[in-house]
C-alpha cells in the first residue's frame, strides 16, 4: 500500500509540475514575468533572402513571390510614388505586413509589464504588442478609430500543442520533450492599406497580420530571431502570403539610423 | 476501506488528462515559394549571389561554372540537393517518425523530399556524430536536440554541393544548424550554414511550408545519359576568369549595380543601401521577367531570355 502512496505523490507532483505557472490568489504574472525568451535589445535584419525586392526598390510590376490574385495585380500595376508623396502616404511599405522585410534594425523594449515596444529605424515606425493580462483568459479588443500603419497588436506567449497523457514528471512510460512553448504569436488587425514591397504590391485595409517570433542561439554565439509573416488579405492575395525574416542581435545600438518613410 | 481509499487517489490521479504535448512534425509538407521563388523554381540568374556571405574563392568557382555541365557531364546529371539547400529548392516534405517499439521513445525524425528522392534520418537518441573521416553523403549525418518547442539539429559529414544553383559552391567542411518550429499548420525551418571554405559569415537562412495531408509526391527518376553532343571526352564545361559573359544578365534584367550582384557579406546589412551605386545599364521601364512568379507555372508564363542589354 506504501507504494500506492509513493506512486500518487509522484503523479500529484508530477501533476503540479506540468502545469504552467500561475498566481496563487494574487494578481497573475505579467508577460514580462513569465517571458520565456528575452527579446529586448537592439537587432539588425540581415538580408539573405529576397535580396533585389528588398535592398533596392523593385521595378514597377515585379511581385515575383507574392500570390496576388487578379485584382491585386491590377493595383500593383497602378502604383504612382508621386502620388503617394502628394497625398503624405510615402509610410505605406512600412506597415505592419511589410517592416520586418524592410532592412534595417529593431529596437525592442518592454513599454510596460503587459506591452513589448518595437521600434525600427526604417521610416521611424513603432508596434506595440499588448499581452491579455496573463492568466486571466481575458480578449482585448481592438478599439475604434480609425486604421494605421502599425494596427492594433494582440500578443502571447505560445503555448505548446495541448494533449493527453502521463505526467512528466512520470517518464517511466513516455519522456516528454520539446514541450515548453517559447514562442511569441502576435496578431495584428485594423491596418491602414499599404504595400508588402515598396513597388507598389498592395495590401488592403483588411489584410490581417500572424507572427509568430522564434529565438536561436548559434554555436558561435550569435543571438537570432526569425519571425515568420503570416499576411492574409482576401481583397488582394489568393492564398496567405508567407516569409521568414531574420535578424541577429546587437550589443548596442550601433547602426542605428532612424529615416523618414520614402516612397521611391 | 482505507487500502481502496488509496487505490481511488492513485486511479484519479494517474487518469488521463490535458498536458503539453511533444511537437511533432509528422505531415506531408507542401513548400511555400513566397520568397526568392524565381530562384527557387525555375532557377536562379547566371551571376546572382546577392544575399550571400561569399568569400572570392567562392565567386571565382561561381563565375567560372557552365550551365552545360547538367547537360553532358554525367557526374552532374543526377547530383541530388544537399540537405542544407534541398531545404531551399523543391522542397515537397514527408515527415514521420521512428518510435522505439520497445519503450516507446522517438528515436528519429525521417524525411523523404521529392526532389531527387532525398532520404534522411536525423537522429534524436543521443548518439555521436562519426569520426571526422568517416564517410560523407548529400544528406549527411544529423542529430537534433531539442529547445522549448524549437527541435535544433546538427547536420556534419556533407558532400561538396552549392547554396545557390548557379554554381555558387559548398564545401565538404560545412556543419549546418537547423531550427524547426512548427506554428500549427506552419513549418518554419531556419538554416544556419558555417563554411569556412566558402563563407566569410554564417549564412542564415528560413523557409516555410504548410501541412498538405492530400499532398503527394511521385516517384523520382534520374538516369545520367548523353542527351547532346558534348565536348572532348571527360571535359567539363566551364569559363575562364573574365571571360563570362553572363555574368551581368542579372543586373541588366533588374536594374542593378553591378558590385551589388557579386554577393558579400558586407551588402547583407542595411546600410549597404547607402553605397548602392547606379544601375550597370538602362533599367527597364517596368519588370519584364519573372514578373508574377509563385508558382512554377507562373514563373515560366512570364520568363523571356534575353536580357534588355543584349537586344
Amino acid at each position: 500500500m506504501r507504494l500506492v502512496l509513493v506512486l500518487s505523490i509522484v503523479l500529484a507532483a508530477g501533476s503540479a509540475l506540468a502545469q504552467p505557472p500561475q498566481g496563487r490568489g494574487g494578481p497573475p504574472p505579467t508577460a514580462k514575468a513569465v517571458a520565456p525568451v528575452d527579446l529586448t535589445g537592439y537587432w539588425v535584419s540581415v538580408i539573405s533572402e529576397d535580396w533585389r525586392w528588398r535592398m533596392v526598390t523593385p521595378l514597377k510590376g515585379d511581385a515575383a513571390s507574392v500570390p496576388l490574385n487578379a485584382e491585386g495585380r491590377r493595383a500593383l500595376m497602378a502604383w504612382d510614388p508621386a502620388a503617394d508623396e502628394a497625398s503624405n502616404q510615402q509610410c505605406k511599405a512600412y506597415g505592419a505586413a511589410a517592416i520586418m522585410r524592410v532592412p534595417g534594425r529593431v529596437h525592442i523594449t518592454w513599454q510596460d509589464d503587459n506591452t513589448l515596444k518595437v521600434e525600427t529605424d526604417a521610416g521611424t515606425q513603432t508596434r506595440l504588442f499588448r499581452f491579455p493580462s496573463t492568466g486571466s483568459g481575458q480578449v482585448v479588443a481592438a478599439p475604434g478609430g480609425p486604421p494605421t500603419w502599425q494596427g492594433y497588436s494582440v500578443a502571447n506567449w505560445e503555448r505548446a500543442p495541448q494533449g493527453v497523457g502521463l505526467p512528466e514528471a512520470f517518464p517511466v512510460f513516455a519522456a516528454r520533450t520539446g514541450t515548453r512553448g517559447r514562442s511569441l504569436e502576435v496578431n495584428t488587425t485594423r491596418l491602414r492599406a499599404g504595400y508588402l514591397r515598396k513597388n507598389g504590391v498592395p495590401y488592403s485595409a483588411d489584410a490581417t497580420v500572424s507572427e509568430f517570433y522564434d529565438y536561436h542561439k548559434e554555436p558561435n554565439g550569435d543571438e537570432w530571431f526569425t519571425v515568420t509573416t503570416i499576411v492574409r488579405d482576401p481583397k488582394y492575395l489568393r492564398e496567405p502570403f508567407i516569409t521568414s525574416s531574420d535578424f541577429k542581435r546587437q550589443r548596442d545600438a550601433t547602426g542605428w539610423r532612424p529615416t523618414l518613410c520614402t516612397a521611391r | 476501506m482505507k487500502h481502496v481509499r488509496y487505490i481511488v487517489v492513485a486511479i484519479l490521479l494517474a487518469a488521463p488528462r490535458p498536458l503539453r504535448a511533444q511537437v511533432d512534425f509528422t505531415a506531408e509538407w507542401t513548400p511555400v515559394y513566397h520568397e526568392d521563388a524565381p530562384e527557387r523554381l525555375p532557377g536562379p540568374e547566371l551571376g546572382d549571389y546577392t544575399g550571400l556571405p561569399i568569400n572570392e574563392a567562392a565567386r571565382l568557382a561561381a563565375d567560372s561554372w557552365d550551365a552545360d555541365r547538367i547537360s553532358v557531364v554525367p557526374e552532374y546529371q543526377c547530383r541530388p540537393h544537399s540537405s542544407d539547400y534541398g531545404m531551399r529548392g523543391l522542397g515537397n516534405l514527408r515527415v514521420w517518425r521512428e518510435i522505439d517499439p520497445k519503450n516507446q521513445r522517438l528515436v528519429a525524425f525521417r524525411t523523404y523530399m521529392s526532389a531527387w528522392g532525398s532520404e534522411r534520418t536525423i537522429w534524436l537518441d543521443g548518439r555521436p556524430h562519426p569520426d571526422p573521416l568517416a564517410e560523407h553523403t548529400f544528406q549527411g549525418f544529423s542529430t537534433g536536440v531539442w529547445e522549448g518547442n524549437m527541435l535544433t539539429i546538427t547536420t556534419t559529414h556533407l558532400k561538396t554541393n552549392y547554396f545557390r544553383r548557379n554554381g555558387v559552391p559548398s564545401s565538404d567542411r560545412r556543419t549546418v544548424t537547423e531550427h524547426w518550429t512548427r506554428h500549427g499548420d506552419i513549418l518554419t525551418v531556419i538554416t544556419v550554414v558555417d563554411d569556412p571554405a566558402y563563407l566569410t559569415e554564417p549564412l542564415v537562412r528560413s523557409q516555410n511550408w504548410y501541412a498538405d495531408p492530400g499532398q503527394q509526391m511521385p516517384m523520382f527518376y534520374c538516369e545520367p545519359a548523353s542527351e547532346v553532343p558534348g565536348p572532348a571526352p571527360n571535359a567539363v564545361p566551364n569559363h575562364l576568369p573574365g571571360t563570362n559573359q553572363f555574368l551581368t544578365e542579372v543586373a541588366d534584367w533588374y536594374g542593378l549595380p553591378l558590385e551589388a550582384t557579386r554577393g558579400g557579406a558586407e551588402a547583407m546589412y542595411p546600410e549597404y543601401q547607402l553605397k548602392l551605386g547606379k544601375p550597370h545599364s538602362t533599367p527597364p521601364a517596368q519588370c519584364e521577367r519573372f514578373c508574377i512568379c509563385a508558382t512554377l507555372l507562373e514563373c515560366l508564363a512570364n520568363a523571356p531570355d534575353r536580357p534588355p542589354a543584349r537586344r
